[in-house]
C-alpha cells in the first residue's frame, strides 16, 4: 500500500475520533490509567484496520509492510494518544514470537496482543546478568511434557500488567554462556510465579523483580531452538530498534516542539536559546533520518543487526540532550515548578536517564560498534 | 532534465574522480581533468547525486579542485563555467530572508559594495565575480570582473585548499545585478549539502587512518585498539558520521535550506569530533608534519567554515525554528 494514502486514512481517523481516543486523564496519568487507555487506543485502532496493517494474516493481521505499523506508531504518539512505553512492548516482543514460536503459538496469543486485550512483558534480565546477559541462571529444566522454572529475574517492565512473559533460561551447563538459553512463552498467572513491583526514580512502578518457583511451562511454548534462545535474543534487538524507535523519536520530536513552542511564545530568542533548540533539533533529525534508512532496509527484506547499536545511541544522545535543553531553557521547571505542564517535564526529563541503560547501554552499543562495525579485535 | 542516474555509472565516475584528485591534490590542478570527464554535464544532469559523489572524493583524496563554485553557478541558474568565481561572503547567514514576490528589488547605488569572504585560486583565471550583498528587501544576488582581485587573499591554515580570504570593496557602478529566477537560499542550500559530503568523506578518511594506527600500534603487550577508551572514542566517531551521513543523504534531491543547514552541521560536528578523536589515537606521529593527518585536520576547519559551522549553524537552525513556533518533520519514512 502506498504510505502516504495509508498516512492519510489514518489521520483522518484520527482526527475524527480525536474524542474518543484522546487520553480522559489530565497529564502523564497515573499507570494504571495510562494502561487502559492503552488498551483502548489499541482496541479501537484493531477495529477500525489500522492496528492490524503490518502484522502477518496468520495472526489475525492485514499483512503489508511494517513500514505501516511504523506509520501508525508514529501518528499516534505524535498526538500524544498513549504512552509509548506499553506500546513498544507488542513492537519488540510480536515479531519475534512470530518468527520463532510455533504457528500455533503464535495465532493463538498474538491477536489478543495486537488488540490489546492482554498486555507481555520481557524476562531477561537478572540481578546477576545485566549487560552480561548470556551469563543469566535463571534454570529451565525439562519435566513430562514441558519445562520446571526456577530463578529470579529483576526489571521485568509491565509484568503487573501482563499475560505472557517472553523468558529467557539456562537449558544448558552453568558455564554454557549463550549457547546454553533458551527462550520460553510464559502465562504469568501460572502457579510458581510472583513479583514486586520496584519504584523507579521518576516515581513510577514500571518494573518488577520476579521470582520464578518451579513454574510449568508446557513444551509448545518453546520459542526457537532448544539452547537456541540466544540467537532469538539478539534477533529482537533490531527490531526493538527499528518500529520502536521510529515511535519513540515521534514523541521525542512532539516534546521538541512543545519546546519550541514555550520558548518562542516567552520571547527568549537570546542566541543561547536559538542554539541549544538547534542542538536538540539536529541530534533527534540526525536519528531520525538513520532510522528511517533503517526501517526502509528492513522493510526490503534485508537482514538487520549490529549496525543498529548506532540507531541506538543516536536516539539516547538525542533524547537526552532534548531534555537538558528544557532544563537549561525553562529555567525552574524541573526542579520546583508545579502543575501539569511541569510535572510532564519532569517525568520525561528524569525517564530520559534510563534512555543509556535500557535495551544494552551506551558502553555497550560502543564496544560492538568498535568490536563488530570498526573490526577492532578483542579488548585487552 | 533527468534527476536520476543510473547507480553503477555514478559508483564508475567516483572511482575516475578520486583517481584524477589523488593525483593532482593542489587547489585547482584537477579541475581541467575533471571537465574532461564530463563533470559539467554530470552536474546538469543529477546535480544532488553529482555534487555528493564528487564532494565525497573531495573528502576521501584530500583534493582542492574547486568544484563548489560550480554547485552554486548551477543553483543559480548560471551556465557551466569554469570562468566564474563565487565570493562566499562571511556573513551571509546573517543576511534577511529572500524578498517576498511582487516586492521590488533595489540596490542601493551610492554605497561601494564591502564583503569580507572566500575566493577560490578559481580568482585567478576567473573572468567574473559572483556575490550576494544585502538588498533593502533581502539578499542581492550581483557580479562583477575579477581582473582586479588575481594573487590577493589570505590562504591561512590550510594553504594546499583553494580558498583565500580576503576583504573587497567595489565602487556601485561596476556592479551588475545578476539576472536569475534563482534565490541565493538555494545555492546556499546546494553549497551546505555538498560540504557536507566533503565533511564526511573527510571524516571517513581520518576514522580509517586513526583504526589502521589503533590496530598496528602496540604499547603494554597490546595493540592499542584493545584498550577500551581508544575503542570508544572510534566508535563515537564512527556514530556521529553515520547520523550525519544519513542527512547529507537525504538532501540527495531538491533539499530543503533547513534540512540542508542540519546536514552541513552535523556533518562538521562529526568531521571535528573525528578529528578529535584520531589525533588523540595517533598521537605524536599524529603530530608530524611527515604524517597526513594533519592535512585532513586543516581541511576540516576551513570546510567547516564554508558556509556556516558546526558552531554557527545550531543557532540558525534553532532562529528558524523559534519563528516557526514549532520544529518540523523534515523527513518522511
Ligand atoms: C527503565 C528500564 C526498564 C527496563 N526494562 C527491562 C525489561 O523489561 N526486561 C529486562 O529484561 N530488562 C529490563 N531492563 C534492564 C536493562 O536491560 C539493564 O538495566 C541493562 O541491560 C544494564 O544492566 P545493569 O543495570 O545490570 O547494569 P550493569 O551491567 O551492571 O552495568 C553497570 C555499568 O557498567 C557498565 N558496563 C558493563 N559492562 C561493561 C563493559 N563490558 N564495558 C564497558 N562498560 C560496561 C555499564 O555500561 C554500566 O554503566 C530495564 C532497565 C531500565 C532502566
Amino acid at each position: 500500500m502506498d504510505l502516504e494514502t495509508f498516512r492519510r486514512d489514518l489521520t483522518d481517523w484520527l482526527d475524527a475520533n480525536a474524542d474518543d481516543l484522546t487520553p480522559p486523564y489530565e497529564g502523564f496519568g497515573s499507570m494504571d490509567e495510562q494502561m487502559a487507555h492503552y488498551a483502548h487506543v489499541k482496541r479501537a485502532l484493531f477495529d477500525a484496520g489500522f492496528g492490524r496493517y503490518g502484522w502477518p494474516e496468520s495472526v489475525g493481521g492485514l499483512g503489508g509492510s511494517p513500514l505501516l505499523r511504523a506509520i501508525v506508531g508514529e501518528e499516534a504518539n505524535l498526538r500524544g494518544l498513549t504512552d509509548p512505553n506499553p506500546w513498544t512492548m507488542i513492537e519488540v516482543l510480536a515479531p519475534t514470537v512470530i518468527e520463532f514460536a510455533q504457528p500455533e503459538i503464535s495465532a493463538r496469543f498474538v491477536p489478543p496482543f495486537m488488540r490489546g486485550d492482554e498486555m507481555w512483558c520481557q524476562g531477561f534480565s537478572e540481578p546477576d546478568a545485566g549487560s552480561d546477559l548470556a551469563s543469566l541462571s535463571c534454570r529451565a529444566t525439562k519435566t513430562d511434557g514441558g519445562w520446571l522454572v526456577s530463578g529470579q529475574k529483576i526489571w521485568t517492565s509491565f509484568i503487573q500488567y501482563s499475560s505472557r512473559c517472553v523468558l529467557l533460561t539456562r537449558t544448558g551447563e552453568p558455564g554454557s554462556a549463550h549457547r546454553g538459553i533458551t527462550a520460553l512463552l510464559v502465562d504469568v498467572d501460572s502457579p510458581g510465579v510472583s513479583y514486586s513491583p520496584i519504584e523507579t526514580m521518576h516515581g513510577r512502578l514500571d518494573f518488577a523483580e520476579v521470582h520464578y518457583d518451579e513454574v510449568f511451562v508446557p513444551e509448545d511454548r518453546l520459542i526457537g531452538e532448544e539452547n537456541g534462545g540466544w540467537q532469538m535474543a539478539m534477533d529482537i534487538l533490531p527490531y526493538e530498534r527499528s518500529t520502536t524507535f521510529w515511535q519513540r523519536g515521534a514523541l521525542l520530536h512532539r516534546r521538541l516542539s512543545d519546546l519550541v513552542a514555550q520558548v518562542s511564545a516567552s520571547g527568549n530568542h537570546s542566541d543561547t536559546a536559538a542554539k541549544t533548540l538547534g542542538q536538540a533539533y539536529q541530534s533527534l533529525m540526525a536519528f531520525r533520518s538513520r532510522s528511517r534508512d533503517t526501517q526502509h532496509r528492513l522493510d526490503s527484506g534485508q537482514q538487520l543487526g549490529v549496525e543498529t547499536s548506532i540507531d541506538k545511541i543516536l536516539i539516547t544522545t538525542a533524547e537526552q540532550q532534548l531534555f537538558e535543553a528544557v532544563r537549561n531553557l525553562l529555567p525552574g521547571v524541573i526542579e520546583f515548578h508545579e502543575g501539569l505542564t511541569a510535572a510532564r517535564w519532569r517525568t520525561d526529563y528524569l525517564y530520559s536517564k534510563a534512555a543509556s541503560i535500557y535495551g544494552g547501554t551506551s558502553e555497550v552499543q560502543r564496544n560492538i560498534v568498535a568490536r563488530r562495525l570498526l573490526d577492532l579485535g578483542p579488548e585487552s | 532534465m533527468t534527476e536520476h542516474i543510473d547507480a553503477d555509472d555514478l559508483a564508475l565516475m567516483a572511482a575516475s574522480f578520486e583517481a584524477v584528485m589523488a593525483e593532482a591534490p593542489g587547489p585547482g590542478e584537477a579541475d581541467q581533468a575533471l571537465y574532461d570527464l564530463g563533470w559539467g554535464e554530470l552536474l546538469a544532469a543529477a546535480p544532488g547525486p553529482a555534487a555528493a559523489m564528487a564532494f565525497s572524493a573531495l573528502g576521501t583524496t584530500g583534493s582542492a579542485a574547486t568544484l563548489l563554485e560550480d554547485v552554486v553557478a548551477h543553483a543559480l541558474g548560471l551556465p557551466f563555467s569554469p570562468d566564474v568565481c563565487v565570493l562566499i561572503p562571511d556573513t551571509f547567514h546573517a543576511i534577511p530572508a529572500a524578498p517576498q514576490p511582487g516586492e521590488p528589488r533595489i540596490f542601493n547605488q551610492e554605497e561601494p559594495l564591502e564583503v569580507d569572504g572566500l575566493v577560490s585560486s578559481r580568482i585567478d583565471r576567473a573572468a567574473t565575480v559572483v556575490t550576494v550583498m544585502d538588498g533593502k528587501y533581502g539578499p542581492e544576488l550581483t557580479s562583477f570582473e575579477a581582473g582586479f582581485l588575481r594573487g590577493r587573499g589570505a590562504t591561512g591554515v590550510d594553504p594546499a585548499h583553494a580558498y583565500r580570504h580576503l576583504s573587497v570593496r567595489v565602487a556601485a557602478h561596476f556592479l551588475t545585478p545578476l539576472e536569475t529566477e534563482a534565490t541565493w537560499e538555494s545555492a546556499v542550500a546546494a553549497a551546505r549539502v555538498a560540504l557536507a559530503h566533503q565533511l564526511i568523506g573527510g571524516a571517513r578518511w581520518m576514522l580509517a587512518e586513526a583504526r589502521q594506527h589503533a590496530l598496528d600500534r602496540v604499547q603494554f603487550g597490546h595493540p592499542v585498539a584493545s584498550f577500551q577508551s581508544i575503542r570508544h572514542k572510534l566508535a563515537e566517531s564512527l556514530v556521529q558520521i553515520e547520523g550525519a551521513a544519513s542527512v547529507a543523504e537525504a538532501c540527495l534531491h531538491d533539499p530543503d535550506p533547513l534540512l540542508a543547514g542540519l546536514a552541513k552541521s552535523l556533518a562538521g560536528q562529526a568531521a571535528l569530533t573525528t578529528a578529535t578523536h584520531a589525533q588523540q589515537v595517533l598521537a605524536g606521529m599524529g603530530f608530524t608534519a611527515e604524517h597526513r593527518f594533519h592535512l585532513w585536520l586543516k581541511r576540516t576547519l576551513v570546510v567547516d567554515t564554508l558556509f556556516g559551522s558546526a558552531n554557527s549553524l545550531p543557532a540558525e537552525i534553532g532562529r528558524d525554528l523559534l519563528t516557526r513556533g514549532t520544529a518540523p518533520r523534515l523527513i518522511q519514512l
